[in-house]
């Protein structure tokens, strides 16, 4: 286990080592000087070579790159070109924001995916696993801007049961001020008792939840379905019927669990996925995560700002890549020799 | 251990190594980033229906410090601060701000303002005219954003606790530069105990004006909520808007929803399809105006087929004005020549038509056009500007017909750039698309900075060097200050050349602003010498 965990590792910080690279070389070569970007379109060129000499763009490239790397590793991700603020410190406000949508998310679609795979499996080839089949494709393949947008129409606007946009009512912070320890404001709300917050939350939460978790509910559902079949074509199902235990038994009891592990590793990759799907989400809900950021970072030619997300949003795949492969080579040994 | 429940052990230690990671320490949202305010600054009511929520699209503040500000943030700067004057485009005039009258030399080099009375800083400090000195002094010496507005100023005294008098180094019309969007706040500079720059940048204000900052949540939907400044020189008889929020929202159909529901008061920007729906809402009213951002065709006068003017004047003809501004469905308005209406200097007359015929002719005289010579002509513009890309499909598409072939090359504006000033002439294109707007309400921009002969190009991609222009243009800001008919003249004058005779630049047209907001907002006017700007407390908060 331990050459394995050393390899899997290894190869981690390569694709990490690989993407900072990448993201140096995307930054340096799109056209577009970031020193224009930061000093403005009517810079004078004092301005521009003092803007220039700030960020280092008057260096040779590789000695670029080496500053590049070494502020990184140093925990210095940059200076936003349109926020002035160290990227860093933007990342850690927005990310948090984002974990806690695509953690509802997640929870929605494991809440619905899992009994839906289930029903789908005892009633196989029958109405209700059709009908789940049908609408996980449907969950998989519908585009998540027009279903947010779809959502936001009826849901919000038309029937008037949701908030249309934002985080949480803003008049709020004056009347139950919210004392913040892990920054997402759901959890800060619920661990601190400041219910009017967490209900103003969950209410907001609800619709960009909802459309994130659109292609997990879908995934989970098949894969459950597909995973609980097998499961229950296997002798020791087998045996249970023989002993007098009805279907939906053997399922949920003997079935379930052990079908349960590969929809588990799903959802570490699921959740990396969510992240750069939820974007699009953040930014018709107002959401105010990563994907806000990264669409502010893209309007404005925010170059450090956008290498600073691809960074994090490719670490994070990286990590769950990592997440998942590790624990299978818990489960088993046999990828380990892989 | 089996291993699930290891799942179940390394999420926990996941969930708390996140939780460790973003820790806050307990902190109050907001808490941070907004300041304490002092006690002059008590929030002047709060009731939810006075309170006025801005929309825009893109973060609300980059730049804290009044001195150095030149983004966004100025549609929240001119709540919290206050100029000497104010430009009102439907006069052409300044209007009393922090000064209630002012006095100039008959040459121009002299301006004495006199300060209004009672006015306060929200420190609590008075605004008297040392603390002005005090405040553009220091915007002098910082040097950044539009800060040069003041070059012309030598020298500048406070002769008493209302007598501010200004020095210049040539005749320049103060009262128009010191009403300028950026760069000419009057703040309180010794608001900090330390650094100034730094106080500023955490979300504090010095200003003067009807509002001051409540809380500043950067990142956050609600970025930023200013409440009213109970000190105010004008006073809070009748109805104000006693609070103003800014709600970041990127997606336009979103900002559409939340006007409809009430949510919102106003929306900076819908596009043509929504801006019609608002229209015809109930509850919505709209309003447009045409802005001071004007987009310009330069031509290339010194290199290439277009230093033959013909061929210039013919490009300027091929132009369709009126079907690019009805394919604009609102969002721009016919141009009559270099200065958009509502400046001094904007000359009606010279609205632009498409004249096929007569570029054809011209195409003739040069040895060119149908039947003839094939005509080469580049252009660049900017990348993913939906309406400067219908400008070059309706341009090629002319031309071709014209037996003028247009290679149009969409760039990033700083690779459009670096072509356009490229020190190897053959390397720059022949016509250049860009949009201009002036720093201050005043036309001089557009000369000074696009027809003004450079040593090394700036903006003048037309690489127009004319020493009598030159010389008229290096005029305008004297009569501008000493004698307005005079200068009204010059403007025309040098407009009917740069245009006409010079034929350096077509002017398809000038862009509109397109708000919508709630029926309930009374008093709402436009002002395009401050972009995108609403002066909430002029505003009434109707039923």
């Amino acid at each position: 286990m331990p050459r394995y965990l050393i390899r899997r590792l290894g190869q981690a910080l390569l694709v990490v080592a690989g993407v900072i690279v990448l993201t140096f070389a995307v930054m340096r070569l799109v056209p577009g000087d970031p020193a224009v970007a930061y000093a403005g379109p009517k810079a004078t060129a004092a301005e521009l070579a003092e803007a220039r000499r700030r960020f280092g763009l008057d260096e040779p490239l590789p000695v670029q790159l080496w500053n590049y790397v070494r502020d990184l590793l140093g925990g210095d991700w940059g200076t936003s070109l349109h926020t002035r603020q160290p990227v860093r410190d933007d990342l850690l406000q927005a990310f948090p924001a984002s974990l806690e949508l695509v953690g509802a998310a997640l929870i929605i679609a494991l809440a619905a995916g899992i009994p839906l795979g289930i029903a789908a499996a005892r009633y196989k080839g029958r109405l209700p696993d059709l009908s789940v089949r049908l609408s996980s494709m449907l969950a998989v393949s519908v585009p998540v801007f027009w279903l947010a947008l779809a959502l936001q129409t009826v849901f919000a606007s038309g029937l008037g049961w949701f908030p249309v946009a934002g985080e949480y009512d803003a008049s709020l912070d004056r009347t139950s001020p919210l004392h913040l320890y892990t920054n997402i404001t759901a959890v800060d709300a619920l661990i601190t008792g400041n219910w009017p917050i967490l209900t103003s939350t969950l209410s907001h939460l609800v619709l960009p939840a909802l459309v994130i978790a659109a292609y997990p509910a879908g995934v989970v559902a098949q894969m459950t379905r597909a995973a609980l079949i097998e499961e229950s074509s296997r002798d020791h199902a087998r045996l249970e019927r023989a002993l007098g235990f009805g279907e939906t038994a053997v399922l949920t009891r003997f079935a379930l669990r052990p079908a349960l592990n590969p929809v588990l590793s799903l959802i570490a990759l699921v959740f990396a996925y969510s992240i750069v799907n939820g974007f699009l989400v953040e930014a018709v809900f107002n959401w105010p995560g990563l994907g806000r950021y990264a669409a502010d970072s893209i309007r404005s030619l925010d170059t450090p700002a956008i290498a600073g997300v691809t960074l994090l949003v490719a670490v994070l795949y990286v990590a769950a890549n990592l997440a998942v492969d590790l624990l299978q080579g818990v489960v088993d040994p046999r990828v380990r020799a892989r | 251990m089996r291993w699930h429940k290891r799942l179940l052990a390394a999420g926990a230690v996941t969930a708390v190594t996140l939780t460790a990671a973003a820790c806050a320490g307990g902190k109050v949202r907001g808490a941070e980033d907004s300041p304490q305010p002092g006690s002059t600054t008590a929030p002047a009511g709060g009731a939810a229906d006075s309170t006025f929520v801005y929309v825009p699209n893109l973060d609300v503040v980059t730049d804290w410090d009044p001195a150095s500000s030149y983004s966004n943030e100025i549609i929240a700067m001119q709540n919290i601060y206050e100029s000497l004057t104010r430009y009102n485009p439907q006069t052409k005039k300044t209007e009393p701000r922090l000064a209630s009258s002012w006095t100039s030399s008959p040459d121009g080099k002299k301006w004495t303002f006199t300060l209004r009375e009672g006015a306060k800083f929200h420190t609590g400090k008075p605004v008297d005219a040392a603390a002005a000195k005090a405040a553009i002094e220091r915007t002098m010496k910082e040097g950044q954003g539009a800060a040069y507005i003041w070059g012309a100023v030598d020298k500048i005294e406070a002769k008493d606790a209302t007598t501010l008098e200004f020095t210049l180094k040539y005749p320049a019309p103060l009262d128009l530069i010191s009403s300028a969007g950026y760069a000419s706040y009057i703040y309180d500079t010794t608001a900090a105990s330390g650094d100034l720059k730094k106080w500023f940048g955490e979300g504090h204000d010095a200003g003067s004006g009807p509002y001051t900052i409540e809380s500043w949540q950067k990142g956050k939907e609600t970025e930023l909520t200013l409440t009213a400044f109970d000190g105010y020189w004008g006073g809070w008889n009748g109805p104000h808007y006693k609070k103003v929020a800014f709600r970041v929202t990127p997606e336009l159909t979103t900002a559409w929803q939340l006007l409809q529901r009430g949510e919102v008061t106003f929306v900076q920007r819908l596009n043509a399809q929504l801006f019609a729906q608002a229209g015809g809402t109930d509850t919505v009213q709209t309003s447009q105006t045409p802005s001071f951002q004007n987009l310009l065709v330069l031509l290339n006068t010194a290199d290439g087929p277009l230093k033959d003017v013909k061929l210039r004047q013919a490009v300027q003809k091929a132009i369709d004005y009126d079907g690019l501004v009805a394919a604009l469905k609102g969002s721009g308005v016919a141009a009559g020549g270099l200065v958009p209406e509502g400046l001094l200097g904007a000359a009606p007359g010279m609205t632009p038509k498409q004249d096929l015929a007569g570029a054809e002719a011209l195409l003739k005289e040069a040895g060119y056009g149908p039947g003839g010579k094939r005509l080469e002509l580049t252009l660049t513009y900017a990348q993913g500007d939906a309406d400067q890309e219908l400008l070059v499909t309706l341009l090629s598409s002319a031309l071709d017909k014209l037996g003028v072939t247009l290679s149009a090359k969409p760039l990033q504006w700083t690779t459009q750039w670096d072509q356009g000033k490229a020190k190897d002439p053959s390397k720059r294109q022949d016509i250049f698309v860009m949009y201009w707007f002036p720093d201050y309400a005043d036309a001089y921009s557009w000369f000074v900075n696009v027809f003004h002969g450079e040593k090394d190009v700036q903006f003048n991609l037309s690489y127009l060097k004319d020493e009598a222009v030159d010389k008229q243009i290096d005029e305008l800001p004297a009569l501008t200050a000493t004698d307005q008919a005079g200068a009204e003249k010059a403007y025309a004058d040098l407009q009917n050349k740069i245009i006409n005779e010079k034929a350096a630049v077509a002017v398809p047209y000038v862009q509109n602003y397109q708000r919508a907001f709630a029926k309930t907002v009374q008093g709402y006017v436009d002002n395009p010498a401050y972009p995108n700007v609403v002066f909430v407390y002029d505003l009434k908060p109707g039923a």
